[in-house]
């Protein structure tokens, strides 16, 4: 239990990733089951964000006056590279579900079954 | 019943989840083993070495150029995606007249975002322009302006806003990220021998934070481009 408390911000994270999951999965609607998606994804960063976190670290720029201990950049460069990637397949599962929606009029996964 | 499937999913999920976060070390420390592999080095040389102050920037330009090079050419294939699932079924139909937004806008709301709008501009443009030595760059500046492009889309109606970015120039700034990566590559390629190279030393030194410089530019105007283009493209359909 100790070692749960410790890594508080992992365990957010976890509950995240599993609000996620649940939307996923117990979620009928496509655009809920896309922000199901998201909110995974937001665990995921958060999750190595708080892998970077340096206990007192100033943002890593240095120049005058910076001292350390830094806050770890590396994270920080691959989740600016992760948000992207989100954002572009979340643009992208829209769009289709727009397409969808178009053509069945529905957006619900249980009406999709039956449609040809 | 779906949802007590799913809760049980969620509690046999959690039990190995909650178990490997428990083993991990600590969060904070300095002697993690993500802040003892390269970051020391990053940290330590990436100033000089880099030629920006702003480490995240020289992780994203240069020591991870190529990383970001294939996540600028990623966003610029989903716009292509989005265009090709979403546009090309409608290039048949007729052009539907756009006009003022389609729900009608509080005059607060109107209000607040045309005050607000120059000043959300300059702060792209420090963050985009001081990217190099301080918290913000590229993706981060270009983002504000294409989310700015949508908000006052929201308020003004698409054809107004769109007069900004007219459909001319519109195919020479979405590729812009993808295309800056390319300049910036090939000219390390002429000057230094190897693709996406930067100056540490000899003549071209002076060099190496203009190049950043191009590329923060480039994926600014591409990004912002990018999720303007997005929005003007969903909201143009029906639904």
């Amino acid at each position: 239990m100790k070692a749960l408390w410790v890594n508080i911000d992992y365990v957010a994270s976890v509950i995240l990733f599993l609000i996620g999951l649940y939307a996923i999965m117990a979620k009928d609607n496509l655009v809920k089951k896309l922000m199901g998606l998201n909110i995974i994804e937001t665990a995921v960063f958060a999750f190595v964000m708080a892998s970077g976190i340096v206990d007192g670290g100033d943002a890593p720029i240095l120049g005058a006056g910076a001292r350390p201990p830094f806050a770890n950049p590396l994270p920080q460069g691959l989740i600016l590279t992760g948000i992207v990637v989100a954002l572009s397949h979340t643009a992208l599962a829209l769009s289709l579900i727009i397409r969808i929606y178009e053509q069945y009029g529905t957006i619900e996964s249980d009406d999709l079954w039956g449609v040809e | 019943m779906r949802r007590v499937i799913a809760l049980a999913v969620l509690i046999l999920a959690s039990v190995p989840l909650m178990y490997a976060v428990a083993q991990l070390p600590p969060i904070g420390s300095v002697q993690n083993p993500t802040y003892t592999h390269v970051v020391p080095r990053y940290l330590a040389e990436g100033h000089e070495e880099a030629g920006a102050e702003n480490i995240v920037t020289a992780v994203i330009l240069n020591y991870r150029g190529f990383d970001t090079d294939g996540e600028v050419t990623v966003i610029f294939t989903a716009l292509m995606s989005v265009f090709a699932v979403l546009l090309m079924p409608r290039l048949a139909d007729k052009k539907r007249e756009e006009g003022l937004p389609a729900v009608p806008v509080s005059p607060v709301t109107y209000f607040v975002v045309r005050t607000l709008a120059p000043f959300i501009v300059m702060f792209a443009i420090a963050n985009i322009a001081y990217g190099h030595a301080a918290p913000g760059g590229g993706f981060q500046g270009g983002t504000i302006i294409g989310a700015l492009l949508i908000a006052t889309s929201l308020v003004m109606g698409s054809e107004r806003v769109g007069r900004l970015l007219p459909e001319s120039i519109r195919p020479w700034l979405q590729p812009a990220a993808v295309l800056m990566f390319s300049i910036v590559g090939i000219a390390g390629m002429f000057l230094l021998g190897e693709y996406l190279s930067y100056p540490v030393h000899g003549p071209y030194v002076f060099l190496r934070t203009p190049f950043l410089t191009l590329i923060e530019i480039g994926i600014a105007l591409g990004g912002a481009a990018i999720v303007a283009s997005i929005f003007w493209t969903m909201e143009g359909s029906e639904g």
